[in-house]
């Protein structure tokens, strides 16, 4: 006996948007399908109409938790577009960001983890120790959640010796805290034993499903575009790529607290060895007719945008692949055989963002099944068909207070 | 590896025995970083009207206007509605005519209230 069940868009269970239809036999998930577009806000096309200075604001705000990886994507493609090199000690600064955000995301996400396996008292933990390196964010950038760091040429603001010494003090803290977790990790039976063999993915099907980030290395692909395709000056820094075998949630777990424990050794690193001279230089306004594809590292996986210039000051398209989008089909197949009772967890250990992912909405007539492309004056033709339509005069339709 | 079941039992005891670490807000205030951008601030006198940061402003949120036909003097009109405290006309104007607050309260009832003049 099959069922066939839909779960989301607006669900208890899962903190963002998705649509899942799946197909159950039992508890036990034989098939599964996902809709998207349910958080479709039009950035990429608001991005054709905005100069490119403009722009870095408008990307920044395509997230929340990564705002900083799109804006150093984005700005990593203008600068390459402009032919731009970028100051060096600005370089080292936007690294030390990017590993900052790193933490903090880790951190929010070994929260979320706990929360969905049950285990509360470990999300209120790593919640707190997560505040300690948004202070940190705050006291360098000015705010907490949209730094407004980058800026063409390197960064906007510098970083004096007291911020240096407050990082490298607090940074001890986090780094005994963390340890603490990876004990947490290996010795508390319940939380290991929940998240141990949920979702499964092996390397071979990693691999032709084109995972990205801690979910590809946790299926024991050494997979990283800071060591694969190094942008910044992460070829200067020493550091290590984590993975781990298991292949399931708790591998991925295991995958985000070394990955922990390595950022602070780049923290260290950048803060010990933050070269003189001045963080950013001038950038023209214009850029020269060209194509660019800008990857980064982001802390959910491999962040791409596409940027087409025509020699003015805005662009003509920008196209952006976030990493939660790269992971959907991989997920898709860690559902399936799984348990329905998985699922938040499943969805979760790939660190989702909804809004980074929806680039495109599709419509389906939910009656018929069809699917058509609608151009922007067609939509706006049916928006106004139907308005016409209304009657405003109907007793019914007034507001009841 | 070791099973210890209860390993989280002793940070969890700590715990109840620490002080709260919010603040009494309203009443008491944590002081706000260096470099925080709170809101615009104008100065008239410094404007060359060169509309650089009208340019720049991502949220459309300036209007420069001359005020005199003979003098170039100008007023700004800061739609502070739409500002999203970026800073960056902070960064754009070449006579250092911005400059950010560290003010956070500017929540008010209603938003044309928010249209602030610098004259």
């Amino acid at each position: 006996m099959e069922f066939k069940v839909a779960l989301g868009p607006q669900h208890p269970a899962l903190h963002e948007p998705i649509s899942l239809r799946m197909t159950l036999e039992g508890e036990i998930i034989r098939d599964a399908d996902l809709k998207l577009g349910y958080n479709h806000r039009g950035i990429e096309k608001l991005a054709e109409s905005r100069t490119f200075i403009q722009n870095l604001y408008l990307t920044e705000r395509i997230c929340g938790i990564c705002s900083f990886s799109h804006q150093t994507c984005y700005t990593q493609g203008v600068e390459k577009l402009m032919e731009l090199v970028p100051a060096r000690r600005g370089l080292y600064i936007r690294t030390l960001i990017c590993e900052l955000e790193r933490v903090h995301s880790h951190l929010l996400w070994l929260g979320v983890a706990g929360q969905e396996a049950g285990f509360e008292s470990f999300f209120m933990y790593t919640w707190r120790d997560r505040e300690v390196v948004m202070d940190i964010l705050d006291w360098i950038t000015g705010n907490r959640v949209h730094y407004s760091m980058n800026t063409f040429g390197g960064v906007r603001r510098d970083i004096d010796e007291l911020q240096k010494k407050k990082i490298l003090d607090t940074l001890g803290l986090l780094k005994t805290r963390t340890e603490y977790y990876l004990n947490i990790g290996a010795s508390e039976p319940t939380f290991a034993n929940r998240l141990a063999g949920v979702g499964k993915l092996s390397k071979e099907k990693a691999i032709a499903l084109c995972a990205v980030g801690p979910t590809l290395r946790a299926s024991g692909v050494p997979m990283d575009v800071r060591k694969d395709d190094p942008y910044a000056v992460y070829d200067e820094i020493p550091f290590e790529v984590a993975t781990a075998d298991s292949c399931d949630v708790l591998g991925r777990a295991v995958v985000r607290v070394k990955e922990l424990l390595e950022s602070y050794k780049i923290i260290e690193f950048l803060l010990k060895n933050l070269p003189e001279g001045p963080f950013k230089v001038k950038a023209p306004r214009k850029v020269k007719e060209n194509e660019v594809y800008s990857r980064y590292e982001a802390p959910r996986g491999e962040n791409v945008h596409y940027i087409k210039s025509n020699g003015s000051d805005k662009p003509e398209r920008l196209k952006v692949r976030a990493p939660t989008l790269a992971n959907y089909a991989a997920t898709i197949a860690m559902l399936k055989n799984g348990f329905i009772a998985d699922i938040p967890l499943i969805f979760a250990a790939i660190d989702p963002c909804i809004c980074c992912a929806e680039r495109l909405v599709q419509l389906d007539n939910p009656r018929s099944g069809e699917s058509k492309v609608l151009s922007f004056s067609q939509l706006r033709a049916m928006a106004n068909d139907r308005y016409k339509k209304i009657n405003f005069k109907k007793k019914d339709s007034a507001w009841p207070f | 590896m070791s099973i210890k079941p209860g390993i989280f039992l002793p940070e969890l005891l700590r715990h109840l025995f620490k002080k709260p670490v919010t603040v009494k807000y309203p009443f008491e205030k944590d002081p706000v970083p260096k470099d925080f951008r709170g809101n615009v601030v104008f100065d008239p006198p410094k404007c060359i009207g060169c509309m650089i940061c009208v340019n720049d402003c991502p949220a459309e949120a300036i209007d420069i206007i001359r005020v005199s036909e003979t003098e170039k003097k100008f007023k700004m009109i800061l739609h502070n509605d739409r500002c999203i405290h970026c800073a960056q006309c902070v960064d754009s104007c070449p006579t250092k005519t911005y400059h950010m607050d560290g003010e956070f309260e500017t929540a008010v009832l209603n938003r044309h209230q928010l249209k602030i003049e610098y004259k």
